[in-house]
């Protein structure tokens, strides 16, 4: 009996085509002698075992109507809210007459005007400028990079998955933790002598506070040739980050650091001077691209060789231009972004 | 990790005059990065040992009490509120210039003679909370039991004369070795050239004792090694205190003898340990097998956990011991009560450990070490060195059981063959056969040169304690070598490569272009929004959810979903910044992500932007993001768009029905463009609704493909120009294109341009009408034109114009 009833009364909401007729609708099931109002009203000649059982029914019927009537209501609304905005005449060919021109500037994000030069410098020493995929499956962002599941490697890198089927060579749906799966994928398609960078945005399951943030930038450099050493990479990136910093005499040193997908592995850090202290500061990780990337790649590890590097680019805008709180960064705030 | 060098003192030898900054440097780039080095003896600098001589009532105060109070070197009067204080008591006195913490809270302070209450107080007999010890007593501390002269530096005192090097473990990651205090010495060793001294283990064993817990290994590949002593006449009692001291120095709590030992020798060796009290083991043996479904176990810290079934246990004829490699049950623990110990020595697979690890959430000093796969000849070396250990803290404790050792491992010495010269270029210095075998001899691996000149490969033989996971291949051995020569050694040196130029990205270039058009001449602000939105934000911005990838395990409810426009953040933009500024222009270039049913998303990159002014604001926001995007298609050389009214504005939910316009790519007769006024059920959902707002949308990925016109030049005219204006009242509905359409038709050779510099709407105009005004320039490129010429084109388009029903005002 309820089953029927719903079923009539979701018909006469649909058939409403004006919000008045919705509301006869709503009169004629839910009013003071509605349909469903009289059906209420014969729960209280019942047992209480019925009263239960019979009253969960006739709410779940209620709360069908309502649903559906509450959807129906706002489709009709829009629709005639839309009819009278349509009837207005809007000439999409007109232009504005005298633009009053605004004497306040644009301004270029931080990170932009940062990548920029980034990719200029690179550009200059010969290096492509490339671009990777930012959802990425946990082959390319783990598998071939040579961090196997249950890797310890793996918690440094806390990850966001994607709630999507997963595929048997590619696992799981996840954002890229870093712009390394570019590696894989630019030796892929271009095979070797390789010379790129890969600027992009990259994710981490990351509680967000000053200095940590879900979402950063990082750019990925990656050089394979024959003959290729850590010399080179010193020597590249000592000038790399003199011209970045504008000075001379930025140097940087070299210490063993551990990912997977380089060996040796070495942390870089830069001489960082401020007034006249100066400090050791961490800016990034590089090593000879492993042997097993290569292998992934699908380069022969005897014949090519050569080193990869990754830094952060939201880091370096907050060193160079002294911000002091990540967040800043996505805030769009115009007093923050009026100052670039 | 934290290091104490007086441990590190047992097995190498490390001058007292270190200079600790250049020691922190030479390890982080040699070996690990050092987080920081850490004086003990420092916070208790002017802190002595002190006797109190005599105690006297405070003169003005009922709670306060005068000592006088012996520091070796003279007798201070010192003014104290502890009720604990007694004559002849030995307590820790802060002397004027210390640094303490007022009852154990705040900042330090730096102590000053001073005057309390009128009496002169020099110092202060201080609480352990006061200079940074656990308070386990109400008042001050009594140090009456050491029996120490007055005087004593405070930090001898306390055997906190060390220095702790903490290192960052992270770093440590891939190095099984390094987890303890013996292989952190072999390193410091190998970079200060000196010798490594081992320390003593217990090599006496009578293998024909009885087996007194007989072991069975289930499962083997999860536990490849399992060895087991039993130790009669155990007598559980505190640490000494070189025991004691050397693990709280490290951060480690002080249990009782025996389970500091376990502790010790983990910090030491690396090899996680366990004892069990024999008593406590039900049915007298020991099995390592799977847990069965919802088997429980209560750990050493209280807490019961249920096991999932293929968690490997420790169990007895009954219940599970102890979670494998993680954690000990309480239930056989060692307790006061314990006189018989079976010590566990075991190395177990590092895969499952830490699965488990992970999926009960326990992480342990143990698990910490066993997930870094280690070797499984160490754990008998462990097993050596504890038995030694406790031997000798508890005199009266004999050997009971014969050395068990279930292996299931077999341990092949491993050799890899280094190509000297390929490591050479790898590093970019000359590595030769000689200094090869040098630097990799300090860290004891065995070097083999090459039997001729010509050749440059050597052999090396990997120590079993790099053996498991971190040295299998030559360029292993190529980091080894040149961490050891010296990374700041290497030459900066920039490579001598073929000019190879670059392949052009003319995309990424051309975004760079346009953000000079949009921010630096079209005065809009660049926006970088996160990837993300919440549900909510999709549903008020009236996009389809089904559309949407949704984050597994999102952080907050606002980043949920991966964007499929990018208009709805920039609304949210726009909304934050509504408290200081009334009208700007946005725009964002970025990614959306659309779920097409397929394993990867469809990936695309847009532009998209908006003009906001408040609704008082005469200018239309629709017209200024138009000539916006018109200036950004001139810029771009693009001129094969087409504008036009978007014919079916529904399939846009956030635009105006009838504010809406496309350019439409011709090739795929798609809108590549979107401009529309903001829908006014949109605005008000992100309460914007006090403004107006126009939005645009550009698909730049396929805009980017798009052929571009090429820049001619045209000659300047020679010739004068002549301009005459025409105002018109039209029907308000008839479109302003229409107008100019039909003004140009009248000479389309001549006419120059026409320009709308008048629009008006009003009083004064009738209703349903509006007034249009045009200056019309004319042109001809060969002549000067004439007033004939004029009049003649004035006339042809007062018809046109009148043909379109319009009344000419002049």
């Amino acid at each position: 009996m309820p089953e029927k009833l719903l079923k009539q009364a979701l018909e006469a909401i649909q058939a409403a085509s004006t919000i008045t007729a919705l509301k006869e609708v709503e009169v004629k099931y839910l009013g003071r002698s509605g349909q469903i109002t009289e059906l209420l009203k014969t729960l209280k000649d019942l047992s209480p075992e019925e009263k239960r059982s019979k009253g969960q029914e006739i709410q779940k019927l209620k709360n069908g109507f309502t649903e559906a009537y509450t959807t129906r209501e706002r489709y009709l609304q829009k629709a005639e809210i839309d009819a009278k905005l349509q009837a207005e005449f809007f000439d999409i060919t007109l232009n504005q007459i005298n633009p009053q021109r605004s004497l306040e500037s644009g301004t270029i994000h931080p990170l932009s005007r940062l990548q920029r030069e980034v990719e200029q410098i690179f550009a200059e020493m010969g290096f492509e400028i490339a671009d990777g995929k930012e959802v990425e499956s946990e082959y390319y962002n783990f598998e071939a990079l040579n961090i196997p599941s249950h890797h310890p490697a793996r918690d440094m890198q806390d990850t966001f998955f994607l709630d999507h089927p997963t595929d048997t060579k590619h696992g799981h749906l996840l954002l890229r933790t870093h712009t390394s799966p570019g590696q894989i994928r630019m030796m892929e398609k271009h095979g070797a002598p390789l010379r790129i960078i890969i600027p992009g945005r990259v994710f981490r399951y990351e509680a967000t506070d000053a200095t940590h943030d879900s979402t950063f930038n990082q750019v990925e450099g990656l050089f394979i040739d024959q003959g290729i050493g850590l010399a080179h990479l010193k020597g590249i990136m000592n000038e790399f980050l003199q011209r970045f910093f504008g000075d001379k005499e930025i140097k940087v040193r070299f210490r063993p650091g551990y990912f997977p997908f380089v060996e040796p592995g070495i942390e870089m850090d830069m001489l960082w001077k401020k007034g006249n202290q100066s400090k050791w500061l961490e800016v990034m990780g590089a090593g000879m691209v492993h042997p097993n990337v290569l292998k992934a790649g699908g380069l022969d590890p005897e014949k090519y060789q050569g080193w990869a590097f990754g830094f952060g680019l939201t880091r370096m805008a907050m060193l160079k231009y002294g911000i002091d709180d990540i967040r800043l960064i996505h805030s769009n705030d115009l007093r923050f972004l009026n100052q670039f | 990790m934290k290091i104490s060098v007086n441990w590190l003192k047992n097995y190498v030898n490390i001058d007292s005059q270190t200079d600790w900054k250049a020691f922190e440097e030479l390890l982080t780039i040699r070996t690990a990065e050092v987080e920081e080095i850490i004086d003990l003896a420092g916070s208790f600098d002017q802190m002595v040992i002190g006797k109190i001589e005599s105690i006297s009532a405070h003169p003005d105060a009922d709670k306060l009490r005068v000592t006088k109070t012996n520091v070796g070197s003279e007798t201070l009067q010192i003014v104290c509120g502890a009720s604990n204080i007694f004559e002849g008591q030995t307590v820790a006195v802060a002397l004027s210039g210390s640094q303490v913490r007022w009852h154990g809270e705040g900042d330090l302070v730096e102590l000053k003679p001073t005057k309390i209450r009128g009496v002169e107080s020099n110092g202060m007999i201080c609480a352990a909370s006061e200079i940074g010890l656990k308070d386990e007593v109400d008042g001050i501390l009594d140090l009456s039991h050491l029996n120490l002269k007055p005087g004593t530096p405070l930090a001898e005192a306390l055997n906190k004369n060390d220095i702790i090097i903490d290192i960052e473990n992270k770093t440590l990651t891939h190095r099984p070795d390094l987890w303890g205090h013996y292989g952190i010495a072999r390193e410091i060793a190998a970079i200060t050239d000196e010798k490594l001294k081992a320390p003593a283990f217990h090599t006496k064993y009578d293998q024909k004792l009885p087996i007194v817990i007989p072991v069975t290994v289930e499962n083997p590949e999860a536990c490849p090694r399992y060895l087991t002593l039993t130790i009669e006449g155990i007598e559980v009692g505190p640490s000494p205190d070189w025991l004691r001291t050397a693990l709280e120095n490290t951060g480690n709590r002080s249990i009782n003898n025996i389970v500091d030992a376990t502790n010790f020798v983990m910090l030491e060796l690396g090899n996680p340990l366990h004892a069990f009290d024999t008593n406590k083991i039900a049915g007298g043996k020991i099995i390592v097998r799977q847990a069965k479904k919802a088997e429980k176990i209560e750990t050493l810290d209280n807490e019961s956990k249920e096991l999932d079934p293929g968690m490997l246990i420790i169990a007895d004829a009954e219940k599970p011991l102890a979670i494998a490699g993680i954690k000990g049950g309480l239930h056989s623990g060692i307790s006061h009560e314990t006189t018989s110990i079976t010590l566990e020595a075991a190395n177990f697979n590092p895969i499952s450990t830490r699965k488990t690890s992970t999926k009960l959430g326990i992480r342990t000093e143990a698990v910490q070490r066993f997930e870094k796969d280690l070797d499984p000849l160490l754990a008998e070396q462990a097993l050596d060195r504890l038995v030694k250990i406790i031997l000798d803290l508890c005199p009266n404790a004999r050997i009971v059981s014969r050395k068990q050792d279930i292996n299931n491992f077999t341990y092949k010495p491993r050799k890899v063959k280094l190509d000297l010269s390929r490591t050479s270029q790898k590093i970019g210095v000359e590595i030769t056969p000689k200094l090869a075998k040098e630097l990799l001899e300090k860290l004891e691996f065995e070097v083999t040169l090459p039997k001729t000149k010509s050749s440059t490969t050597i052999e090396v033989a990997i120590p079993s304690f790099r053996a498991t996971k971190d040295i299998n291949h030559q360029d292993d051995l190529v980091e080894e070598i040149a961490r050891l020569y010296g990374y700041e050694k290497i030459p900066a040196t920039l490579p001598e490569v073929a000019i190879r130029p670059a392949r052009p990205n003319t995309e990424r270039r051309e975004k760079h272009l346009i953000r000079d058009v949009f921010s630096l001449e079209l005065g809009f602000k660049e926006c970088v929004n996160y990837s993300f939105y919440s549900l909510k934000t999709l549903q008020k911005a009236g996009l389809n959810e089904a559309d949407h990838l949704k984050i597994r395990n999102y952080l907050s409810e606002e980043q949920t979903h991966l964007r499929t426009s990018l208009i709805p953040n920039l609304l949210h933009s726009a909304h934050e910044n509504l408290k200081h500024f009334d009208s700007f222009n946005l725009y964002e270039i970025g990614r959306s992500y659309r779920n097409i049913q397929q394993y990867f998303p469809l990936e695309e990159k847009h532009l998209a932007g908006l003009v906001l002014l408040p609704k008082k604001d005469r200018q239309e926001p629709f017209y200024l993001a138009k000539s916006a995007l018109n200036l950004l298609l001139r810029r771009l050389q693009i001129t094969s768009l087409q504008y036009q009214r978007a014919s079916n504005p529904d399939q846009n939910p956030l635009a105006h029905p009838n504010k809406s316009a496309v350019w439409i790519n011709p090739r795929t007769k798609q809108p590549l463009i979107e401009l529309f006024s903001l829908h006014p059920a949109i605005a008000a959902n992100f309460d914007l609704d006090k403004y107006q707002v126009a939005c645009f949308n550009l698909h730049y990925t396929e805009l980017h493909a798009l052929p571009r016109a090429e820049l001619r030049y045209r000659s300047i005219p020679r010739f004068p120009a002549i301009e005459f204006d025409i105002s018109a009242i039209v029907d308000a509905e008839k479109e302003v294109a229409e107008f100019e359409k039909s003004i140009r038709k009248a000479d389309q050779n001549l006419i120059h341009n026409v320009e709308l510099f008048d629009f008006y709407q009003g009083s004064n105009i009738p209703e349903g009408k509006k007034s249009l005004a045009y200056r019309i320039t004319l042109q001809a490129p060969d002549r000067t034109l004439t007033d004939a010429d004029m009049k003649q084109i004035q006339e042809k388009i007062l018809t046109n114009l009148q043909a379109l029903g319009a009344e000419i005002r002049g």
